[in-house]
Formats: structure tokens, sequence, C-alpha cells
């Protein structure tokens, strides 16, 4: 095929043939059985480029969401084959001994702290460890928040991601820095990752911490049904009430 | 592409093609743990079936954003049999082993083994592309992207700093020396069978 003929192919599906031109080049594909195999090969690799380029920006917010879910989705599934051990046992009594406690504070407006349960950190993905994720996960499961806000500050200058966001913003209201951390999780809310639904329970947490109930109940009535942790949510609002 | 009434379960491709999280999230509780199970018992391990998993998410990612995926089967054996197919195919890849893939496509009904078919279709052609893309020079690389990413020629024209007529010229030869490529290959494919 000359290269006389790729222009041509490209004029015609531009729409920028003359009348008298697009009925000869028309004529011809009907005629042409090669011709007409090569316009064909043409206009899909049109197709193809425009799939290609054309959603670049959608298809690496699907892929970062795609890993977000699936890292998460196999972390969690890992544990449960472990056995039951005697500490298991301890935490059922003092999940015992803490519904108790709700029991006799049931007329009392509800605490930040009996809602507030950061769930671990586990950055470091397999085949990479990088130093300060791993210093940032420590920190943060150890409960040295100042330590871990500034190094998650460090790292998402270099690599923003939503993940490291939200613990950011947990550290950030574990510190009582209330408007830093509202504003991370407002970000994270307008977006579209896995911890859109969290950020908002996260912020509701930070209005109750701040003691602002309405606010908090609020926030909560805006927390969509398919969120993972509804009973939590149900049950501050029965609190709120 | 015909036009046919869409399965229930297209929602999950709408939900892929939207990046919603809430029914991606429900695709991975719902039906990978039986594709999780079948590699783990086929010489894979976990990491393994993750990696499965994922390229057959951007697979379907990739097929319902180019508007040919409407599902007519449901998306459980649809999935399911993708994944097992690909892992086949991966095994055979690095063991000398022959595996032979096309046993269950007789065991399945005939719109899931069409809807199976087809995005295999898709995925293959969407590889050559690919492996032809990147044998092109990078001046051409260049010009194509832009042209396929901006809304006028006249913007890649200033956007590469060359002339207007410059790029129009240069985009219909790449895309040409594509197609060229693309045929011969697949003159090449059916001379081989």
């Amino acid at each position: 095929m000359n290269e006389e003929n790729y222009i041509l192919f490209d004029l015609y599906l531009q729409n920028e043939m003359s009348v008298e031109e697009k009925n000869a080049f028309e004529s011809q594909l009907a005629q042409d059985d090669s011709l007409a195999s090569a316009f064909e090969t043409f206009k899909e690799m049109q197709l193809q480029l425009t799939n290609k380029f054309g959603i670049t920006e959608e298809r690496e917010a699907f892929k970062a969401n795609l890993k977000t879910i699936s890292e998460a989705h196999f972390k969690s599934s890992k544990p449960k084959v472990i056995q039951l051990k005697p500490w298991y046992y301890a935490v059922a009594a003092s999940v015992a001994v803490l519904i108790g406690v709700f029991f006799v504070n049931q007329n009392s407006n509800p605490r930040f702290e009996d809602f507030n349960q950061p769930e671990q950190a586990y950055f470091t993905e397999r085949g990479t460890t990088e130093a300060a994720l791993k210093q940032a996960e420590i920190a943060f499961n150890d409960k040295q928040y100042k330590q871990a806000i500034s190094l998650f500050e460090t790292i998402l200058k270099e690599n923003k991601t939503a993940e490291i966001q939200y613990f950011y913003g947990i550290s950030l209201l574990q510190e009582n820095q209330f408007q830093k951390s509202e504003t991370v999780f407002n970000e994270l809310k307008s977006g579209t990752s896995v911890y859109k639904n969290k950020a908002i329970w996260q912020l509701a947490l930070s209005k109750l911490k701040q003691k602002d109930y309405k606010a908090t109940k609020e926030i909560l009535l805006t927390i969509p049904a398919d969120y993972e942790n509804t009973e939590q949510v149900q049950k501050l609002l029965s609190e709120l009430d | 592409m015909e036009k046919r009434t869409s399965h229930p379960d297209q929602m999950y491709i709408e939900g892929l093609a939207n990046n919603n999280s809430a029914i991606i999230q429900s695709i991975y509780k719902k039906f990978v743990p039986k594709v999780v199970a079948y590699i783990r018992n086929n010489s894979g391990d976990e990491d393994q079936a993750q990696d499965v998993v994922q390229e057959i998410m951007i697979l379907l990612f990739n097929q319902a954003k180019a508007g040919t995926l409407n599902l007519t089967c449901p998306f459980d054996a649809y999935f399911f049999l993708l994944c097992k197919r690909k892992w086949l195919n991966e095994l055979k890849k690095t063991s000398n082993k022959g595996v032979t893939i096309n046993e269950d496509l007789a065991s399945m009904s005939e719109s899931t083994q069409e809807m199976i078919l087809q995005t295999e279709a898709f995925d293959e052609k969407q590889q050559l592309f690919d492996t032809m893309f990147q044998k092109l020079g990078d001046k051409c690389k260049e010009v194509l992207q832009w042209s396929f990413t901006l809304k006028t020629m006249e913007e890649v024209a200033e956007k590469l700093q060359v002339t207007y007529g410059y790029v129009r010229k240069k985009k219909s030869l790449c895309v040409g020396q594509l197609t060229q490529w693309i045929q011969e290959a697949q003159i090449y494919k059916s001379l081989k069978k």
C-alpha cells in the first residue's frame, strides 16, 4: 500500500474531500478489495489509538483504585487462617465490658474515645521496602502520631495516594489538628477511592471529638449504605438521639 | 456490534467502566475467592492469583470503555473462566507441559462461550496493536500520542512546534505504518493456521 493511500484515508475520515474526490474514493474502495481491507484496518488503528490515549487519565485512576482495593482484599483475607489465640478471649472480655459501659452511659453524650478505633496500617507492599513508608507504618501503629504526621508529609510530597492521605488524616485527628485533618478527609470524600466512605466516617468522628453533636449527626446521615462499617454508624446515631 | 439485551450482571461491567469502588469491592468479595482457590489448587499462589485478577479487571475496563462489552451471560462464569484460562496460559508459557485450554469451552453455555471468545479476541488485538505501536519510531509515537489526546491537529502542531501540514502528513503515515504491520501480522497468522 503506498503512502498516498494513507493520506487519502485520513482526508476521507476527516471529511476534508470535495464531493468529486469523495465519490471517486468510494468507487475505488468498492472495486479494490485490498484497498478496502487496508482502509478497514486503518480505521481500526484509529480506534485503537483513541482507546489507548483518549482515556489515559481515567485508566490510571482505575488502576490505582483497583490496586488499593485488591491489596485491602488480599490483606484482610489472610488473618482468617490464624487460630484463636488466648488473647482473643481477653479482647472478647473487654468488648463485653465496653458494652456494659455503654449501657451505663446510655444517657450521656457519646464520646470520641468510644468510637475511635484507628485500624492498623500495612503500607509495605510485597517486593518493595521503602524506608520512609516502613517508618511511618511503625510510628502510626505505635500511636506515635506526631512522628507519623511528619513522615506522612514527606511521603505525600513524592507520592500522593489515597491510602497515605487517609492515615495522615487519622494521625492529624488524633493530635487534635482538626482543620488540617478535615481538609484531608474532605479531599478524600470528593474522590473515588476506597477511602471515600471511611473518610466521611472520620469527618463525623472529628466533629464528635469537638463535641459538635449536630454536625456529627448531619455527616453520619450522608454515609452511603454500602459503607463497610454501618454498624458503628447506626450505633453512634442512636446514641446521639 | 449488534444490539442485544444485556444480562442484569452488566451492572458489574458498568461499575468497572465508571471506576465504582463499591462494585469493584463486591466483585472481589463475591467472585475473586473462587479464582484464588482455583489458582492455588493449580500450582499457583495468592500473589499470582492477585495479578491474574487485576489483569482481567483491567482488560474488562478497557473493553467496556471501548464500548464493545455487552454482557449476555452471568458475570460469575464469565469472570471465573477468563481468569482460569489466563492462568492456564501463564502456566503454558512457563512450563513445557501442554495445557489444554479448550476443554472447558465445550461445557459452557453458548452465550458464555461467545462472550469469552469476544473478550479474548479483544485482548489479543489490543496486545498485537501495542506490540506494533512500540515498534514505531519516537517521532511517530509522539505525533500519534498528541493527535489522539488533544482536540485539534492545530493544537498538536503548536505543541510539537512544527507546521500543521507536517503533523497531518506524519499522522497519516504513522497510522499507515501501523496498518501495514497489522495486516502483515494477520496474513502471517492465517498462514500459520
